[in-house]
């Protein structure tokens, strides 16, 4: 086992690992062409436990919390990148609560990516759009990261990133989080139209950008607009097509 | 469980999504409202550092609730006011029946303490007639529907449709046009002001040191309401209270800008015990203009409770600004169904103490937890988290979504929230 000591775990999170696959397919394609050397935990990956929180589940999700420190760490993974910015929050910001400790570094996608953003330059093909960024409420408002996004879409020739008028911390929540799209799959699609009507057609572009699986299945459930996965877009720009 | 297919509350959601006159009323005020606090905070840049400080004043207020709470009885008493203590809402109630007494004519400003413990009800069973004289709240009265808002109670009801309510109660043809509509309100309700027996307010901050009721409005209807009628009763929760008259002044310079949209409320009334004169020989003589009687209710019907948990206790610093239900995703589409008296987020704590855990079991469900009610909030009152421990403490009594029940099983089982079946590769 020690000889992973180093090593990244790249962890998809459940719902890009099952419902969104796209989302895990076209970060792991990334991954491979910047060399990066990850691990998945494949089909025992398993769940961070944020719903659990989220649905007052705690003592579920905390037994979850053990349960995952523990195994990651005895893998002997002391970085984990996530595609989910559920995971981030619940895995780098509750588990040293629950269990007393970091257990490791935890880091989303978007932050992972701009670290390495050196190994993009010069390979990312042009991407004649109007894009806009969504910040999910778990990276952006509750995390902080805002800027991490925005600086790799800029590096998509051709790509021209435009704002919601309402943005960053005062982004508008897709619906889907906090276990409503669960308990009420029409309010959560409802919350999302707030978003895929007057807003995007006041932001005047046509594909959304956003880096969270929830987000993009809510978002694309409530229609209107194309909408992609970060790492998607930026695979989708180094491959020129 | 409370959670069938068609639980009351789904259905209730559901008619306010599907309902388009009531989605307009609401798009429209969010729109008015939004534009307006980003102007008036634009003008004030001062507030960065108010709120701050009225953060400070209401963590030390909470921390000290109960005993400013008596600090401002006795201050009360003082001024010749009669302060009453009313542990819940019943207690509350039997207070004002027994002041009010029978037969009456009561007007009323806008107060959701008063609606907290079902105030009106009480004092028409006791054979007494109650009007509300905000605008928002006499158009709901009449309607006979619920408030959907903290601040603009009838936020949800268009100008047509007050028109139709309005022609109704004077039995003639109103216009929809929004200025003669107003002007309906005040003819009729001119005639109350002047002949009612009882006045009856809620106060939005009460100076602990000096007794003193702040009462923030626009419509002018609270200073009748306050001033017109022979009694004067207010009621407010014992969170209210704030050390001093500086304290107070800066907890209503917040409110406006984050409630409205404006710097300041058109009047703010400041009234420590009834009125007097001591014109003829020097004589003390109460109830000279105003009213004969001061009555002030503080009200605690859960609030000690809510101070007792570490992290619910941040509820009492809410102001009321009702701020963060014009700028909550869940409220913009679901409205007044989103809470019970209290609403959104913050309402959900609210709620569950003053109504109890019924009121709010299914709703919160429907919070998203997005955070944005707290980084609108002027107190930077965290919600999201106590939606959190709310539920929390929901589920550990048994409420908890048949939906939620199933994801908890799946992870169990299958290690994800779908139930799928993934350990092969
Ligand atoms: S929680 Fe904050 S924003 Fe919401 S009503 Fe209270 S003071 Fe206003």
């Amino acid at each position: 086992m020690m000889a992973m000591v180093g090593k990244i775990l790249y962890w998809k999170g459940c719902m890009s690992r099952l419902k969104m696959k796209s989302i895990a397919d076209s970060t792991e394609a990334l991954l491979g062409l910047l060399g990066v050397d990850y691990d998945t935990l494949g089909g025992e990956e398993g769940c961070c436990g944020s719903v659990l929180l989220r649905t007052g589940q705690y003592d579920a999700a905390r037994s979850l919390a053990i349960l995952n420190a523990d195994r990651i760490s005895s893998l002997g993974y002391s970085e984990l990148v996530t595609s989910c910015p559920g995971c981030f929050k619940t895995m780098s910001s509750e588990y040293p609560m629950i269990i007393g400790r970091a257990p490791f570094r935890v880091m989303h996608i978007s932050q992972f990516l701009y670290g390495r953003r050196a190994a993009m330059e010069g390979c990312l093909h042009p991407i004649r759009a109007r894009v806009v960024y969504h910040d999910p409420c778990h990276l952006g408002r509750h995390m902080g990261v805002y800027d991490e996004p925005r600086a790799l879409i800029r590096m998509v020739p051709g790509a021209d990133l435009v704002e919601f008028k309402y943005n960053r911390s005062k982004a508008l929540c897709c619906g889907a989080g906090g276990g409503v799209r669960s308990a009420f799959p029409e309010i959560a699609v409802e919350v999302a139209r707030g978003i895929t009507g007057a807003p995007l057609r006041e932001a005047g572009a046509s594909i959304i950008i956003t880096s969270c699986p929830f987000c993009n299945y809510n978002l694309k459930e409530a229609g209107g607009a194309e909408v992609i996965d970060l790492p998607e877009f930026l695979l989708r720009s180094w491959r020129g097509s | 469980m409370n959670d069938e297919p068609r639980d009351p509350k789904s259905k209730e959601f559901s008619e306010w999504m599907g309902d388009q006159r009531r989605r307009l009323g609401i798009d429209r005020a969010v729109a008015a409202y939004t534009a307006a606090k980003e102007a008036a905070l634009k003008r004030l840049p001062e507030m960065e550092e108010m709120r701050k400080e009225v953060r400070r004043i209401k963590e030390e207020s909470i921390s000290r609730m109960g005993e400013l709470a008596r600090q401002a009885m006795d201050s009360i008493a003082d001024v010749k006011g009669t302060p009453y203590l009313a542990g819940d809402a019943a207690e509350a109630r039997r207070i004002f029946c027994s002041i009010v007494g029978t037969g009456k004519l009561v007007v009323k400003s806008k107060s959701l303490t008063s609606e907290e413990i079902h105030l009106n009800g009480a004092l028409e069973a006791a054979g007494n007639d109650v009007y509300e004289t905000d605008l928002g709240e006499f158009i709901i009265q009449l309607r006979k529907e619920k408030p959907t808002h903290i601040i603009n109670p009838s936020v949800h009801v268009p100008r047509e449709e007050v028109a139709q309510t309005f022609s109704k109660l004077l039995g003639r043809e109103v216009s929809s046009d929004i200025p003669s509509l107003v002007g309906v309100a005040r003819e009729f309700l001119r005639d109350k002001f002047c002949k009612a027996d009882v006045g009856i307010t809620g106060a939005n901050v009460v100076s602990a040191k000096t007794g003193t009721l702040f009462i923030i409005e626009n419509e002018g209807n609270a200073r009748f309401v306050s001033n017109a009628p022979p009694v004067h009763i207010a009621i407010t929760g014992i969170e209210k209270v704030v050390p001093t008259l500086s304290d107070a002044f800066k907890v209503v310079q917040t409110l406006p800008p984050y409630a409205t949209g404006v710097l300041i409320s058109a009047y703010v009334s400041l009234v420590t015990g009834p009125s007097k004169t001591a014109d003829i020989e020097k004589t003390i003589v109460y109830g000279a203009h105003g009213p004969k009687e001061l009555h002030v209710v503080l009200l605690d019907n859960g609030r000690s409770e809510m101070a007792k948990d570490p992290i619910l206790r941040e509820a009492l610093y809410c102001l009321r600004c009702g701020g963060c239900l014009y700028e909550c995703p869940v409220y913009r589409i679901v409205g007044g169904s989103f809470g019970d008296n209290y609403f959104g987020g913050i309402g959900m704590v609210w709620s569950a103490f003053t109504r109890g855990d019924e009121a709010v079991a299914v709703a919160i469900d429907a919070c998203t937890k997005c955070g944005r009610c707290k980084e609108v909030c002027p107190l930077e009152i965290d919600v999201p988290k106590m939606v959190e421990r709310l539920k929390g403490k929901l589920v550990r009594k048994g409420h908890l979504s048949r939906k939620h029940a199933e994801i908890r099983e799946n992870i169990e089982r299958k290690g994800n929230p779908f139930g799928q079946s993934e350990r092969r590769q």
